[in-house]
């Protein structure tokens, strides 16, 4: 049977993931170029976005929930050897969805550190770092600095690996992502439309989130 | 073995070697425009001095976030910002700065207004000096309050000297 477009990544996954990119980004290049006025707001405002996306692991489409795509370690080594149907499933395979929790991990950990970083007698200062004593908020700054590379790493690794995969394997990874469709033959169906109200309420939550942040998490700050 | 796990090793293989080789340069950080020649040794002798000014600072400011502060260790570090302050103008000998392509956050206008620059380096050694003096009374609400005169001839120097961090 011939192939034809279905549904694989929802617009809340797809617009997450690429603001992901553009805020990676911009945060290596704000704090490269001492800009941090802007550092500090979109450094809270890509902790928000990660929040909205482990939120949307829990409550959006099969292929954004981690029970959905998280598999243990047999899985994983099953599909190195070859033993995974590519072409009957859609979403991450058992290792894409190692690299997205790492992916997420490091961005949650840096811009957690990044929150509470700095020193307010010489230059900016996450918006937490009044919670935390000097030498803690010290500690951070220079762990938050290091992790960068930790960082660059992982998007380095993710990177590689979609041109592994589009160049070796013939399968391009990076157009599902913008348009949101790939070609699967049946019976292999997409997924349905996407919950707005549930991605609406955790869009919400995570913004007010990181506000609560930005304001310096009161009454504690 | 068939082709298709040989390629996911090539995947894993690459892309582990990418890691390995993001490892292997962190710890170089080359100035960006360094010029022909070393640079020159005054820039980081002037760079551990300015870090062992934060570190003496951040002592203080630890041990104020304290119950009951070590007053003695306060004024001990108070000192050493004090002895430390006074090599500061010594240690900016003229195309050092960062327009020199040095890795620095030095600017220029350290040698195009240079009584401004003793000025705001002396304002340090007073500040410090002042800053022990009270530290020997021992009384934390002034000692804190003292802090900020400190900080702030710290951040006078660096709002008119230092690349902009802010």
């Amino acid at each position: 049977m011939a192939s034809r477009p279905v549904n694989v990544w929802d617009l809340p996954l797809r617009l997450t993931h690429w603001s992901f990119a553009v805020l990676v980004f911009a945060m290596w290049y704000t704090a490269e170029n001492s800009l941090w006025f802007w550092h500090t707001r979109l450094g809270v405002a890509l902790f928000a976005l990660v929040i909205f996306r482990i939120i949307w692991g829990f409550v959006g489409p099969p292929t954004a929930r981690f029970s959905g795509f998280v598999r243990g370690p047999k899985a994983v080594l099953g599909y190195l050897r070859g033993k995974y149907p590519d072409d009957q499933r859609i979403g991450h395979n058992p290792l894409g969805a190692l690299a997205v929790l790492a992916l997420l991990g490091v961005m949650l950990v840096q811009t957690s550190m990044g929150l509470f970083a700095g020193d307010p007698y010489d230059g900016a200062t996450g918006p937490l770092n009044s919670l935390v004593g000097v030498m803690t908020a010290d500690q951070l700054t220079d762990w938050h600095a290091d992790f960068l590379w930790v960082v660059l790493g992982m998007a380095g690794l993710h990177i590689t690996a979609i041109g592994v995969y589009s160049m070796i394997k013939m399968d391009d990874l990076v157009g599902p992502m913008v348009t949101g469709t790939k070609e699967m033959k049946p019976p292999v169906e997409g997924i349905a439309g996407t919950p707005w109200p549930r991605a609406i309420l955790a869009l919400a939550i995570a913004a007010g989130l990181g506000v609560w942040i930005w304001l310096g998490a009161p009454p504690l700050g | 073995m068939n082709t298709s796990f040989s390629l996911r090793l090539i995947a894993a293989t690459a892309s582990l070697g990418l890691l390995a080789a993001c490892g292997g340069t962190a710890d170089e950080a080359p100035g960006e425009a360094a010029p022909a020649g070393d640079e020159p040794a005054i820039i980081d002798e002037r760079q551990s001095n300015f870090e062992g000014i934060g570190d003496s600072f951040k002592l203080i400011r630890a041990e104020l976030e304290t119950d009951t502060p070590d007053f003695a260790a306060i004024e001990g570090a108070a000192n050493d910002i004090n002895e430390r302050a006074k090599l500061i103008t010594g240690h900016f000998p003229e195309g050092t700065g960062i327009d020199a392509g040095y890795d620095t956050e030095a600017l220029e206008t350290i040698w195009q207004q240079p009584a401004e620059f003793e000025a705001a380096a002396q304002k340090l050694i007073d500040e410090s000096a002042a800053f022990a003096a009270v530290a020997a009374g021992g009384d934390k609400a002034a000692v804190a309050e003292q802090v900020k005169a400190l900080g702030g001839s710290c951040g006078n120097c660096h709002d008119q000297f230092r690349v902009d961090k802010d």
